[in-house]
């Protein structure tokens, strides 16, 4: 399950500078190891065009239709705003056009929060994506959610990752 | 491990003991502890152990600023007779107190630890105990042992036989690996319960120590898991694959105060610590979290942002006569409730730092007694006059820390084999 948040997360270079070297299945199919570029980031990893399969290329065509899988929220918040809204109305497009993908809610708090208030603002955030996307019709079955709190680096944000 | 008490505490004079506790400092006098027969054991001789443990219950002794001992020294050797028969001309004039002891082989392969305390001007026993142990917890009994001589000095129940939980990290970012560790408050006797499978988080533990409940991703979610120490057997808190986290047991162990989140809602609930249905002691929209129980277990404090942002809160263990407590300048989080009852540990939270502080238990009094700025989730040691909490570097790496709230001292950082968060001070171990 990491692995696969990791791989989607260096296709939207969000991620730490490691994370390409823990997901040796990308690399092979993709591309040579990206590196880490200027402010720690990689860049893009794979040449336009390299081939991808199953999964793979359900999160490449995922990520380039709705244009994000991260949405934003304002510090200790759980409400979305229009931008969030509005990536996830494309992510739910997605979804309902491929209703046979599963799909994993990642919540996160904010960094330096508190441990458990940032797991319960994380929740927070996770159910309010996949409350969102209830609303617009993608079926319940097809989301699951969680929370990381600040136990992963990053802004605070919830992510959809795709499972299967 | 065991500890069979064998011996009947005998001639427990606590009016004695309760006229030195007036006293400032009492000198307590710790000579050699003493052993009817040189035998060896796996762990050293019974001359060795008695040795050791002489200069453990004295550096125990000298870790309580109350008290002040007086270390053995070999050319204080006690003959076994002496023990129980001391002569207290020796102590007059020097100390007011004298600890004397012995370590005995037994035919099964233990030891037996014996331990006697003194009124040294009123040449009279305060106090005994005995144990048998095996070789290699001797160190367990020496605490014991201290926690004798430092109750019969003053009235209050000795601390140093307890344990610290925590989460042992390795690597960093995405690739930490994590385990429940424990150790003897001192440092010894460490180990890992849980093997780093999964991320895990919050081990918080019963009040003798012998369970843990803690979070863990097992299931792919974070949920609480209640686990014995001693045998490994565990089970998860509450059926179903709802969130649960912040668990904290309740002063007699029956209970489990923790956080559930339900439809994006998180609530403190109260469980039976062995399992059954949950019940809800909170409904504020937000966040409830992080309870601590009162040492009575009447009341729970606990952490909600249902004005906004973080601030202490406290009710009746049912949930009723909820009432916030924090008024200070920016947030006040996870709180713990000090064991006499009168204070409050908290996680101040502002300008993008976190600061341990301590207030008291009606809110008032606070103040922040760390520089941070990562420092969080403190808890206190049973004798309620220090605590351990988390600090993380710039780098995200985090360590153990102990602070005493007498104030003045910095804080002193705790040795762990690795990074270490999450710490959990454990009562008196039985």
């Amino acid at each position: 399950m990491r692995n696969i948040f990791l791989a989607l997360a260096a296709a939207a270079a969000f991620l730490p500078t490691n994370a390409s070297a823990q997901f040796p299945h990308f690399v092979q199919r993709g591309a040579p190891p990206p590196q880490p570029g200027p402010l720690g980031r990689p860049p893009l990893p794979g040449p336009p065009g390299a081939p991808l399969f199953g999964i793979d290329a359900e999160r490449a065509d995922f990520l380039a239709r709705s244009g994000s899988a991260n949405v934003y929220f304002g510090s200790g918040s759980t409400i979305l705003g229009a931008p969030a809204k509005a990536t996830l109305g494309a992510q739910a497009q997605w979804l309902l056009a491929h209703p046979d993908i599963v799909v994993r809610i990642e919540g996160y708090g904010d960094p330096r929060d508190t441990r458990d208030h940032a797991l319960a603002v994380g929740a927070g955030r996770a159910d309010a994506v996949r409350d969102y996307l209830v609303l617009l019709g993608v079926p319940a079955l097809q989301l699951s959610d969680v929370s990381f709190g600040e136990e992963r680096p990053g802004p605070g944000r919830a992510v959809t990752v795709l499972v299967r | 491990m065991t500890l069979l008490r064998y011996l009947v505490a005998g001639g427990t004079l606590l009016a004695g003991s309760a006229a030195i506790a007036q006293d400032a400092a009492p000198i307590v006098a710790v000579p050699p502890l003493s052993t009817p027969a040189d035998k060896p054991t796996p762990s050293g001789s019974t001359a060795a152990l008695a040795w050791q443990a002489s200069k453990l219950i004295a550096s125990d002794l000298q870790s309580a600023t109350e008290l002040m001992p007086i270390p053995p020294d070999q050319k204080d050797f006690y003959s076994y007779p002496e023990v129980t028969a001391p002569t207290f001309a020796k102590w007059r004039g020097r100390a007011g107190l004298l600890v004397t002891g012995f370590v005995q082989a037994r035919a099964d392969g233990r030891v037996t630890f014996g331990c006697y305390v003194y009124d040294v001007q009123k040449g009279r026993e305060l106090d005994r105990t005995g144990f048998a142990v095996d070789p290699q917890d001797w160190r367990r009994a020496a605490h014991k042992c201290s926690g004798l001589a430092y109750k019969a000095a003053t009235g209050a129940p000795g601390i140093f036989d307890t344990r610290i939980a925590y989460v042992s990290e390795s690597g960093t970012g995405d690739a930490r690996v994590r385990r429940i560790a424990l150790m003897d408050s001192d440092g010894y006797d460490h180990s890992f319960i849980t093997a780093g499978e999964t991320m895990v988080l919050t081990p918080r533990l019963s009040p003798s120590a012998a369970r843990v409940a803690y979070v863990s991703y097992m299931t792919g979610r974070p949920q609480v898991r209640v686990r014995d120490v001693g045998s490994g057997a565990e089970h998860s808190l509450v059926p179903g694959d709802a969130m649960t986290f912040a668990p904290r047991f309740s002063p007699d162990g029956n209970r489990i105060a923790f956080s559930m989140t339900i439809a994006g809602n998180t609530d403190i609930y109260v469980v039976d610590s062995s399992g059954g249905m949950p019940r809800r002691l909170t409904t504020a929209p937000g966040v409830d979290t992080d309870p601590s129980f009162s040492p009575d277990g009447t009341r729970i404090l606990f952490e909600s942002d249902r004005s906004g942002d973080q601030q202490v809160y406290a009710m009746n263990a049912d949930g009723s006569d909820q009432r916030r407590l924090s008024f200070g300048a920016g947030a006040h989080a996870a709180p713990d409730w000090s064991p006499a009852g009168d204070r409050i540990a908290f996680t101040w939270r502002g300008g993008g730092s976190l600061r341990v502080g301590v207030m008291n238990a009606d809110g008032s009094d606070e103040h922040v007694l760390t520089s941070g700025p990562s420092d969080e989730g403190a808890t206190w040691g049973p004798s309620g006059r220090d605590m351990v909490f988390q600090r993380s570097d710039g780098a995200g790496r985090r360590s153990l820390y102990r602070i005493s709230i007498a104030g003045g001292g910095d804080a002193q950082q705790i040795a762990t084999p690795q990074d270490a968060s999450d710490p959990d001070w454990s009562g008196p171990v039985d």
